[in-house]
């Protein structure tokens, strides 16, 4: 009963906070802006961390101010805690995360320091003060099937990802479409590795598919591994993160980018004008608002595939293509959107099912 | 016949560095010193021998400076468990994560994240290279063959060699051993080197002739596989062969199974190399077969003189 009648008034606070939150004027800074960064890796990374690292130093050029930064924190609150409140003393009000792992240490955080902006990129929590960010990787990823289907010769895919979830299936069904749109008859087949940094596994996924008659292959994993596969058998690719061109010039088709800093400056720029209202939900970007785009296009693409691929994203970049628009189905002929219709975000986080061309293990 | 083919041919790349590696454990714990620090000193070898391609351009002084890198880091660890009498456990894990900042610190100062290097050329063992199905298993860079060689020789070692046999009656019964006039400690640290410097070795077979490139902890937890490959080896060197060649089997049929098509479910298959680990573990407790093939004096400190 005691139990009951706890929840029944902590129901009843979460209630009046939603309330007081929805009627309550949106985040203004106290004093001057004052911005700092906490990396997951080095900046060097090669990946993920270094997008952000360029994003920066483009960001401190285009808002004309100092953006400090710390790089390798790992995705444990001992750690993170110390070096955010580091920043909080010395004057720092704006604290940008990036890692899924910062999430809930940023969560608790922002609720000791109300006075303080927070973002998180790849998080998953939100509050008054607190806003998650991720890329539509899906976008970038269906641009660059487009790119793999058309440097194909066999029509025949390989894609190396990490771990069956929503965040990873939603590429591999847009990198299919995207290539279906240049080659209707083109496969792609998935080889999961289970991991997202482990360039031994990336390269036997990368040879296997090779062998099994793969001559594209794309990937989402953090390494370049399977770019510097391809190039050692005569294949091509497509690279994720960054322009992996740099590691193999003579494979990588397209690449799949980063682009914080389009959507990080309106960001900031908001929080520094005041009156700040995060999204609810976090933000998920389209290449509209920024976060991804492509870095294009490299061998075995003539002008004319180059123009429709060029094409698709302005379309993107405008907001007039959506890549989950309706009518879809899925290979079990299960329908996931209507004609007119859209795939939900919360059923993108999710998916667990693949597009026609589509070859995988689940 | 493809998937055949192809699965045969990717054995070694994973199968190598299970083998070095346990070897090494192996070569240590005959010494009666517990070696845990395994994926401490590969991430050492792999960083190192990335380093050292990148400066001098030589795929074999890489190999050679990782291996003497791990040596030299293993010394600390020797220092730790021999002079000092630390807890073995406890040092060997604070083997690993002292390397584990350490290499993510050097390969990050020094700029060799990321950075691709060319291998060595597979070499074709004629005529066996053009067998079919199995052919593919015989076309690997020459380290791959070195492996047995270096196996034979460490066995011999072992069994035939004065100073082989002197290192294990150290680590069957130090005191024994310390009577009969055989220096305990400083055959429990050439034991500690050598073996370190095959780990080292596996380490940068890893990263300077599989992945040909260095990230941070890239070895991803197979220093611990040749930790459990030791024990259900019993500490025989040729069962510990054909233990890596399984696991290396196992790890590069995922892929292919993948790649085929063949539907599996997918964190089944993840699952599938740690499940026969222990699998085979239970099998070799309930067999019991050669349960005295321990160390006798495995993880306990000598102290001359001292009754036990």
């Amino acid at each position: 009963m005691k139990k009951l009648i706890l929840s029944a008034c902590f129901a009843l606070a979460g209630l009046v906070g939603l309330t007081t939150t929805a009627h309550a004027e949106g985040f203004t800074l106290k004093g001057e802006p004052k911005i700092a960064m906490l990396y997951i890796s080095p900046t060097n990374d090669g990946g993920w961390t270094q997008a952000f690292e360029e994003a920066r130093q483009r960001l401190e050029k285009e808002l004309d101010m100092k953006i400090q930064y710390v790089e390798s924190v790992p995705e444990s609150a001992s750690a993170i805690r110390p070096a955010v409140e580091r920043f909080i003393k010395r004057g720092t009000n704006i604290i940008i995360g990036t890692a899924f792992g910062y999430s809930d240490t940023f969560k608790s955080l922002s609720e000791d320091y109300p006075d303080v902006a927070f973002l998180n990129g790849s998080g998953t929590t939100n509050g008054p003060n607190l806003l998650s960010y991720y890329g539509r990787t899906y976008e970038s990823q269906y641009l660059c099937g487009m790119a793999a289907g058309a440097a194909s010769e066999t029509g025949k895919l390989g894609f190396v990802a990490a771990n069956p979830f929503g965040q990873v299936n939603w590429t591999i069904n847009a990198y299919a479409m995207g290539a279906r749109e240049m080659n209707p008859d083109a496969t792609v087949t998935v080889v999961y590795t289970g991991a997202w940094n482990d360039p031994t596994k990336e390269r036997s996924a990368t040879k296997a598919l090779i062998d099994q008659g793969a001559d594209v292959i794309g990937q989402h994993v953090d390494t370049p591994t399977p770019q510097l596969v391809a190039q050692e058998n005569g294949v091509y690719g497509t690279g994720h993160h960054r322009d992996f061109r740099e590691f193999a010039p003579k494979a990588t088709v397209c690449s799949s980018v980063w682009v914080w800093d389009r959507f990080l400056k309106n960001e900031l720029e908001k929080i520094i004008a005041g009156n700040w209202v995060p999204e609810p939900h976090g933000a998920l970007l389209s290449m509209e608002q920024g976060g991804t785009d492509i870095a294009c296009c490299g061998p075995n693409i003539d002008k004319e595939e180059e123009a429709k691929i060029m094409a698709a994203r302005d379309k993107l970049l405008k907001g007039e293509l959506k890549v989950y628009a309706g009518p879809l189905k899925d290979q079990n002929g299960n329908v996931h959107a209507e004609a007119g219709e859209v795939v939900s975000d919360g059923d993108l986080w999710q998916m667990d099912w693949f597009v026609d061309g589509v070859i995988t293990q689940q | 016949m493809d998937l055949i083919s192809s699965w045969l041919g990717n054995t070694p790349e994973f199968a190598v560095p299970f083998a070095l590696a346990a070897l090494g454990l192996i070569i240590t714990e005959k010494s009666g010193v517990l070696a845990l620090g395994a994926e401490g000193l590969m991430l050492v070898g792999a960083v190192c021998g990335i380093g050292a391609y990148l400066t001098f351009e030589q795929t074999a002084v890489a190999l050679v400076m990782a291996m003497v890198a791990a040596g030299v880091v293993s010394l600390l660890f020797a220092l730790m468990v021999l002079v000092m009498r630390i807890n073995q456990v406890i040092s060997g894990l604070v083997l690993v994560f002292f390397c584990q900042g350490l290499t993510t610190l050097t390969g990050t100062l020094m700029g060799w994240t990321n950075q691709p290097v060319p291998g060595l050329e597979a070499i074709a063992l004629w005529p066996l290279s053009e067998l079919p199905y199995v052919g593919r298993f015989f076309i690997q860079n020459v380290v791959v063959y070195l492996v047995p060689v270096i196996f034979l020789i460490s066995v011999w070692a072992l069994n035939r060699t004065t100073s082989g046999l002197r290192m294990r009656a150290v680590g069957e019964n130090p005191q024994a051993a310390d009577a009969a006039g055989i220096p305990v400690l400083g055959y429990r640290l050439a034991a500690i080197v050598i073996g370190s410097a095959l780990i080292g070795l596996a380490g940068a077979f890893i990263a300077v002739l599989s992945t040909k490139l260095w990230i941070s902890n890239m070895t991803a937890g197979r220093g611990w596989i040749a930790v459990a490959l030791v024990i259900f080896a019993r500490w025989s060197p040729w069962k510990a062969l054909a233990g890596a060649i399984l696991f290396g089997c196992i790890e590069a049929l995922i892929p292919q199974l993948a790649a085929s098509g063949i539907k599996l479910p997918q964190y089944f298959v993840f699952m599938a190399p740690y499940a026969i680990t222990l699998g085979v573990m239970i099998w070799v407790a309930i067999s019991k077969r050669d349960s005295s093939s321990q160390p006798g004096a495995l993880g306990t400190p000598f102290i001359r003189e001292e009754r036990t």
